[in-house]
């Protein structure tokens, strides 16, 4: 395979109800930053109708182009005919990168797609380097549950299919480019081909407590918290005007929901405060939080969790958090 | 009789992974190996499909001959025979080449209806390989699947229900259909003691590369896999942040709190 035939990084638009999934903004501004280093033009792909600000909001990301995609099979998405869309797009448009939001429905099709062209896929970098003298993408990430970051390139084959989870990179638009480019395509997929039929669909209830994404404090647990001991965090977490949250050995374990799982397999969260009780610090917890001030209290010295606080005690989570409530009740 | 497959996985326990600080590399020696906890989720939906339609739990998984000890554990859960994939060929590879040994494999053995997976595993945790084993299956794909409804074997259809981000979507599909499982709703099943007896004598099928007819070798192991790791390193720490210490938890716990209101 020829590499050089293989020019300019997509973005996948994912969008609904109008709007544009702020996870493909963040990919949009951090491929432009990468397409100024390589030459490559960032374009956008956009499957189905977009309104006009919205359209707008990807040229002031910087993109050099939009690839607009109608067609019949798109309407609700399905594993096939987004599988086809891209396989077909990738063949005759030969791009060198196609970059996808690490959604439920990213997360399904990406895969698919790249093993149909017979191409590599990585799933949750962190960190996306250009090597300049290879032409790759570095995709770093965490491996072995965070103890270790693994750089994971494809050396011969394009394009270069990764997906990226909702809050990795920043929403930072650079600016519209003086030159940008309308392609359209149309690509007709045949219903008859899908092989799922949506008859239901159950809207979440929403439920404040389990939504921790931006909140102005957040009071995580880890491991070291003991299943008795959760009334009082909660007590602290709403003395403080905050929510709980938790690592993923806890939700793991059942003691608390998924949906209050912080990290990047769980939720990324922005917040002003974050107190971590008995939190180690595996690497893909902590890339899950941006905080004002960063907090953490725990027993072992040694806690990676200390390298990335901006305050730290050493000591045991219950006594502090007792003695917190204490002078907060006072 | 629904012919059900179940993929497994053996994988170190990376809780128990240590650094080595001086190489920056992961002492991987007595670290130990185990099934990857998703995979039991899988395994006991599969089971549930089985105790209340009936069919064949077939298992396959692809590692070292050691990987047999997970098949085992399976087995003693309820699944009824296993499949293990074992050759230097097949090692190095990423979820590219190994979802094309595996289906290859899978495809000698029989036709299946159901194929179940964990949802990722603790080690790659990539998460890619349910989408590319369908590919490879040519099946229909459910990922997150959060419940299985209803399975209809004479018009080939089931009803399953699938966790987005904003709330729960019922689809029927075709099969065959491979399923990425939720654990919500299927907590992993128990050895029994029966289970385990079973699972002690059963035979496993063995498969090395040559057991495969027209297996193609540039699409396994490391040649069949266009993903490659160049390089692995620590992550960055950043300097360790100011250390409270007032002397009591009290004093530390009314230091904090004056942080914290420092706005």
């Amino acid at each position: 395979m020829d590499k050089k035939a293989y020019k300019n990084f997509w973005v996948h638009i994912e969008h609904s109800e109008g709007k544009i999934h702020s996870v493909s903004l963040e990919l949009c501004c951090e491929m432009r930053k990468l397409c100024d280093l390589s030459g490559d033009k960032l374009i956008a792909v956009v499957v189905g109708k977009l309104p006009a600000q919205e359209t707008k909001k990807l040229l002031d990301c910087g993109a050099d182009g939009i690839l607009q995609v109608s067609g019949s099979g798109y309407e609700r998405y399905n594993t096939e005919a987004y599988t086809n869309l891209y396989y077909v797009l990738c063949r005759k448009y030969h791009p060198s990168a196609v970059m996808i939001g690490g959604t439920v429905n990213g997360r399904d099709f990406a895969p698919r797609f790249a093993a149909r062209l017979g191409v590599g896929c990585t799933s949750d970098a962190t960190e996306l380097i250009y090597n300049a003298g290879t032409g790759d993408i570095e995709f770093v990430e965490p491996a072995a549950g965070g103890k270790i970051m693994a750089v994971i390139t494809m050396p011969v084959m394009r394009p270069q299919i990764g997906t990226i989870r909702p809050g990795t990179f920043k929403y930072a638009p650079a600016g519209k480019k003086e030159q940008t480019e309308l392609l359209h395509e149309n690509i007709d997929f045949d219903p008859s081909l899908i092989r799922t039929e949506r008859i239901d669909f159950t809207p979440e209830l929403f439920d404040p407590a389990l939504d921790i994404a931006e909140t102005d404090c957040l009071v995580c647990i880890g491991a070291g918290v003991k299943e008795e001991s959760l009334p009082k965090y909660r007590e602290l977490a709403s003395l403080l005007g905050g929510k709980l949250g938790c690592t993923r050995p806890v939700a793991d374990s059942g003691l608390l929901p998924y949906k209050l799982q912080v990290g990047q397999s769980g939720v990324m969260i922005k917040t002003k405060l974050y107190i971590g009780f008995g939190v180690s610090g595996a690497v893909n917890h902590v890339t899950g939080v941006s905080a004002d001030k960063f907090i953490a209290i725990n027993r072992d010295a040694s806690a990676a969790i200390f390298n990335y606080c901006d305050y730290g005690i050493i000591g045991d989570a219950d006594e502090i958090c007792d003695a917190m409530l204490a002078s907060l009740k006072t | 009789m629904l012919k059900i497959l179940v993929c497994v996985k053996q994988v170190p326990d990376v809780d128990m992974m240590k650094m080595d600080p001086d190489t920056g590399t992961l002492i991987r020696s007595g670290v130990p190996a185990i099934l990857n906890p998703l995979d039991a989720n899988a395994l006991s939906a599969a089971i549930s499909v089985k105790e209340k339609y009936g069919g064949e739990i077939t298992l396959i998984t692809m590692g070292p001959p050691k990987a047999e000890e997970v098949l085992r554990e399976c087995l003693a859960m309820g699944a009824d025979r296993a499949l293990l994939l074992t050759d230097r060929a097949f090692g190095n590879a990423d979820t590219l080449a190994t979802s094309y040994s595996i289906v290859s494999a899978a495809n000698c053995l029989d036709r299946f209806d159901l194929i179940f997976c964990g949802k990722e595993t603790i080690d790659g945790a990539t998460g890619q390989m349910g989408a590319q084993l369908a590919e490879r299956f040519d099946s229909a794909q459910i990922t997150s699947a959060l419940l299985i409804r209803e399975v209809d074997e004479e018009t080939g259809k089931l009803v399953v229900d699938r966790e987005l981000e904003n709330g729960v979507e019922t689809l029927r599909v075709s099969m065959p259909c491979l399923m990425t499982i939720e654990k919500t709703n299927y907590p992993a099943r128990i050895p029994t003691l029966k289970g385990k007896m079973r699972a002690k004598k059963a035979e496993i099928i063995t498969y090395t590369a040559e057991d495969i007819p027209g297996l193609d070798r540039t699409r396994i192991g490391d040649a069949g896999s266009p993903t490659k790791v160049p390089r692995m390193f620590p992550p960055v720490m950043p300097e360790p942040g100011t250390i409270i210490d007032e002397g009591s938890a009290e004093a530390n716990a009314l230091k904090l709190i004056s942080i914290i209101r420092e706005g």
